[in-house]
């Protein structure tokens, strides 16, 4: 007896049981069934890539207010909006960034440029000068502030005090907990908001430099950093009241910024073009240097999550950077926007902050194809799967080209390529000059190893 | 800042601390209690709770054994990272495996019990009798006027276009019964396919290529195609290929509408042609016996096979082995299976009665020859072995058709069903196990609806892959490249800087290249096996030197290797020592106690 069975279907199954009802679907995962699997994931992955480019506008909004550079910027803690910026003009402004709104506008707070803010609690803020004042500003919107048809403020607004100096001021930065807040002039002071005077100077002896920067740790508050003049940086400690370290490196740095994640990392924005992290309790080499810019870095921030930074440099040019990848940052530029003089991280990490010459401040998105607004369960996954692939196809010729690519302004893509030239040729003289002299006299050195001159205690 | 240190190392990484409560578990193990250091762990270890998967997220099935452990490379990330990835492709294979148990729909067969009884006995009424009723709409008759027909499926099977010589065109959804469109066009038309899906399809004509869509609509005339006589389409790389009378083959990208390449054969006319729908290489089967394997990027055939002695009547290849095997079918009467790998000889070849005809490969791997009046069907174990003589395998199925000649076979793509094209129509007959019963929605689906139809044309124009990627083997898109025969390093002589050197070549002078094998056994003193790995290579002699060869002169050479050399010896013994030591610090560091000191310590040997 012959047993046939020919395969057939049942329609019932495969359609769906009532109108409006999802068609079933069936998988069959055998490879044969499915063609070119992989030259189509990599045509998927290379079409994501290119999406990514296509959606990256990363320019979201520009704050006016400011007539001359912006000098500084500081973000208000525990708030996702708040966030001062003071300027060369003397001018201080309290932005609300999510409002796209001027929260506080006080003209002429110092007399010159408004060197240093930083926020004092919940609704004061600090600002220095090089009028040799450091002023406490109350924040709170009062009645006054605003004019009948919204315009500003009608009388000029009071610090609630002033702090005295000797010498202009290049920074300020408030502790975490106490009331207490550090200067940077040609020395560091430690001051109570209390009182008038300083209430300790901080210097490392031999030290007769002029300090550009200092900031207090962020977990253990009574560490701070400077840097200065002389091509230093220098740890303080409040407690014993004295400098504990200095280095001195190369190039001077222009910013600091300590890690909000990895309280030992020390984050510095230098001269030479490169940004460097230091671990403290190594201070010989840095950790990692970041290599992209091709003029001075001005300032730079660690993301609030610790994972990336941000920095601003002399060649117009705001750079995202991973942390601990040191090459090939997000670089972010307009037309108009001219040296970068401040920047910073949003407290919610997905937006950056840039301060620039023109007086304007700019929001800028920190992932440059990043969708704004609400986006649902299924467009979250298509995003997550986009981003797989990439990772997954990243070193295909053609995909990893698209991804790593960028648009850069000429002025800076000439002054990279001029920057390569002379480095090569450094370098082939370095390795002429080892091949003609003695074999072993001068080694190598590695490029990490150049930077730091020398350590004291 | 001295605290803030010893705060920064109180919360080390998460490994780092685990190791420490390895090393406090073995001390309390070996008596000394010591929990001078609990305290700062504290934080430490609530931190490391939290920020660890939960369980929840953690995979549930054990790691598959034999992955690769990659504990050749020292790197410690790269070795983690490599690791965790073939731990997931491995996992990953094992639940391949079990998705099988979750398909459904059992492919068909036809079972005898004992010799006696023979499947090719069988008649389609019986098959018709032993199908289900669905199953059995799909033995067909239909008588048609004007000519042999040809016919093509679209590839999820639902929709079929048939085509007659005298200008006949249909198309029309076969299970639902619903006519698309009927035309008669008043030439000589020769072949017939869609293109993506049912909503167009492309007619070779007397003069040109047309193509019309669902509607019958004429919305394109293909003039650079002249005389066509067969048409195939690539869906993954939307191309329409044509060949014709006058021996050209031609690529026209359905997307964009331009002509993508022309190739000259320099065989003259053809008349057969089928694509490898694994890796979409043309195959052409020509009047002088030969079949040559196209791709678009090369403008001489790939592969150039003479098959037959006279001219190439058809050729399939099979979708079931993932293009493995190809059958072509001769004027001379002869039916033979190549292997794609290996060209050197038929597989298997046998004389078929009554002159060569169509063949087809089915999804399942069975193969319908068309010759004289009938339809033989054979089933795949037998076809692919290899046997010397000319012999035809045990056949599975067959059917007469009294119309001859019977000019096209066509297997639909997820049913039992053979479609022949004859003179006087066509007929579909049923032949259990041709088809695939699990079909995938997402690529093709027989029972999608107009919204999931339209989805799949979006994405697969997105998916859509370029012509230059068409190769033999499809597989070498994501594998690495070559190593570069030319190789710009050699030691000294080119005189290239360290700096300017490609990585590996660094790595490779510092001694710090990975030149170990994957698959090498753990090994523990890692410092002894490399040096011997490196002796071999240099025991290793070349036979020819370069200049006057003279035994004598090797010969000497090798005499000087065994001069015993006393500083040589010496510096063999320091480092021996210094070996030494090192063991016993590392034996002192794992935990063994050190030998307490007597006062008879003094009278011992030193040695």
């Amino acid at each position: 007896m012959v047993k046939i069975s020919v395969l057939q279907h049942a329609p019932a199954a495969h359609l769906p049981s009532r109108p409006g009802d999802p068609t079933p679907t069936s998988r069959n995962l055998d490879p044969l069934l499915h063609p070119f699997s992989r030259a189509r994931e990599r045509m998927r992955a290379l079409n994501a890539a290119k999406m990514e480019r296509i959606f990256a506008k990363p320019f979201v909004a520009a704050l006016e207010g400011h007539v001359d550079a912006v000098e500084t910027m500081a973000r208000k803690p525990e708030s996702l909006d708040m966030v001062a910026s003071g300027s060369w003009d003397g001018g201080l402004i309290l932005h609300d960034i999510s409002r796209r709104t001027r929260v506080l506008h006080v003209e002429g707070a110092h007399k010159g440029k408004v060197s240093g803010v930083c926020f004092a609690g919940k609704d004061r803020l600090l600002s220095c000068g090089v009028d040799r004042n450091v002023k406490l500003w109350n924040i709170q919107q009062s009645t006054d502030d605003v004019d009948d048809d919204g315009a500003g403020p009608s009388v000029k607004r009071k610090p609630l005090n002033i702090f005295p100096g000797k010498a202009a001021f290049n920074s300020v930065d408030h502790h975490r907990s106490d009331p207490l807040f550090a200067t940077a002039s040609n020395l560091v002071q430690i001051w109570d908001e209390t009182r008038k005077a300083a209430i300790s100077d901080l210097t490392f002896p031999t030290s007769t430099e002029t300090i550009s920067a200092v900031r207090f740790n962020l977990s253990e508050s009574s560490v701070l950093a400077s840097i200065g003049s002389d091509r230093t940086f220098t740890l303080y400690d409040i407690r014993t009241g004295k400098a504990e370290r200095r280095v001195v490196m190369q190039m001077s740095s222009n910013s600091l910024s300590w890690s909000p994640t990895f309280p030992t990392v020390l984050l510095l924005a230098s001269e030479d073009h490169n940004l460097y992290t230091f671990d403290i309790r190594s201070l010989r080499t840095p950790t990692q240097i970041y290599k992209a810019h091709v003029a001075a870095v001005m300032s730079c921030d660690w993301s609030p999550t610790g994972t990336e930074l941000v920095s601003g440099g002399w060649d117009r040019t705001v750079r995202i950077w991973k942390e601990g990848v040191g090459t090939a940052p997000e670089v972010y530029h307009t037309k108009r926007m001219q040296r970068v003089t401040s920047t910073l991280y949003t407290a919610d990490a997905r937006f950056v902050l840039s301060g620039s010459d023109d007086g304007n401040v700019r929001i800028w998105k920190a992932h440059a194809s990043e969708k704004l607004g609400i986006i649902t369960a299924r467009e979250r996954s298509a995003i997550e799967y986009r981003e797989s692939l990439k990772e997954r196809w990243k070193m295909d010729a053609e995909v990893g080209k698209v991804q790593r690519s960028r648009h850069i302004p000429k002025p800076v893509h000439k002054a990279g390529q001029l920057k390569r030239t002379m480095l090569e040729a450094r370098r082939v003289k370095e390795e002429r000059r080892r091949k003609h002299s003695r074999a072993g006299e001068n080694k190598p050195k590695a490029e990490r190893k150049k930077l730091v001159i020398a350590e004291q205690t | 800042m001295d605290s803030l240190i010893a705060k920064a190392d109180a919360l080390g990484p998460v490994a780092k601390r685990r190791k420490i409560y390895k090393d406090e578990h073995r001390k309390k193990s070996n008596g000394s209690s010591s929990r001078s250091a609990a305290p700062s762990d504290l934080t430490a270890g609530s931190v490391s709770i939290r920020t660890s998967v939960p369980k929840s997220l953690r995979p549930t099935s054990p790691p598959p054994e034999n992955v690769p452990k990659y504990s050749h490379i020292k790197d410690r990330k790269l070795r983690t990272q490599l690791t965790r990835q073939s731990t997931w492709s491995a996992r990953n294979k094992v639940l391949l495996k079990d998705a099988e148990l979750l398909l459904t729909e059992e492919v068909g067969r036809i079972d005898v019990d004992g010799e006696m009884e023979k499947t090719w006995r069988v008649s389609q009424d019986e098959v018709i009798n032993a199908a289900g009723q669905e199953a059995a709409r799909g033995r067909k008759e239909w008588t048609l006027d004007g000519g042999p027909y040809r016919s093509k499926y679209t590839r999820n099977g639902r929709h079929i276009a048939v085509v007659g010589r005298k200008g006949h065109v249909a198309t029309f959804d076969w299970q639902a019964g619903v006519l698309h469109t009927e035309l008669q066009l008043r030439e000589t038309c020769r072949d017939i396919t869609f293109l993506h899906d049912h909503s167009h399809f492309a007619v070779a004509q007397q003069k040109y290529v047309y193509i019309y869509d669902r509607d019958g609509v004429e919305l394109h005339q293909l003039k650079s195609h002249i005389e066509p006589t067969r048409l195939e389409f690539l869906p993954f790389h939307w191309l329409l290929a044509s060949v014709g009378n006058s021996g050209y083959l031609k690529y026209q990208d359905t997307s964009t509408g331009q002509l993508l390449v022309e190739h000259r054969t320099k065989l003259g006319a053809c008349t057969t042609m089928t694509q490898n729908t694994h890796n979409a290489v043309i195959h052409l089967g020509h009047q002088n016996g030969t079949v040559t394997l196209w791709t678009p990027n090369l403008p001489y055939p790939a592969v150039r096979l003479l098959s037959h002695l006279g001219p190439v009547v058809s050729v399939s290849v099979d979708p079931s082995t993932g293009g493995r095997y190809m059958a072509s079918a001769g004027q001379d009467g002869t039916v033979k299976v190549w292997d794609c790998r290996n060209w050197k000889g038929a597989v298997r070849q046998w004389n078929a009665r009554g002159g060569g005809g169509e063949l087809e490969w089915s999804q399942k791997g069975t193969l319908a020859v068309t010759t004289g009046g009938s339809v033989n069907i054979y089933t795949k174990p037998s076809i692919q072995a290899s046997f010397a003589g000319t012999v035809s395998p045990p056949l599975y199925l067959t059917h007469p058709i009294p119309h001859r000649p019977l000019s096209s076979a066509r297997f639909c793509p997820f049913h039992d069903i053979l479609t022949v094209g004859h003179s006087a129509g066509l007929s579909s007959i049923l032949v259990p196990g041709s088809g695939e019963p699990n079909f995938d929605s997402a690529e093709a689906d027989p029972f999608e609806n107009k919204k999931a139809r339209r989805e799949r044309e979006i994405k697969s124009l997105l998916d859509k892959i370029q012509p230059d990627m068409i190769t033999l083997d499809p597989e070498f898109i994501g594998s690495l490249a070559p190593p570069p025969k030319l190789s710009t390093a050699v030691e000294g002589v080119h005189d290239v800087p360290f700096a300017r050197l490609p990585r590996l070549e660094r790595l490779r002078v510092q001694g710090k290249a990975d030149e170990t094998e994957g698959d090498d056994p753990v090994d523990d003193e890692g410092d002894e096996a490399r040096p011997s790995k490196k002796s071999s290579h240099e025991e290793k002699e070349k036979k020819k030197m370069r200049g006057k060869n003279k035994s004598l002169k090797r010969y000497l050479r090798k005499q000087r290797k065994n001069v015993i050399d006393p500083r040589a010896i010496a510096v063999k013994a320091k480092l021996e020592k210094e070996r030494e030591e090192r063991r016993k610090e590392r034996a002192l560091a794992n935990g063994a106690e050190k030998q307490k000191s007597s006062a008879l310590d003094r009278f011992k040997r030193r040695t």
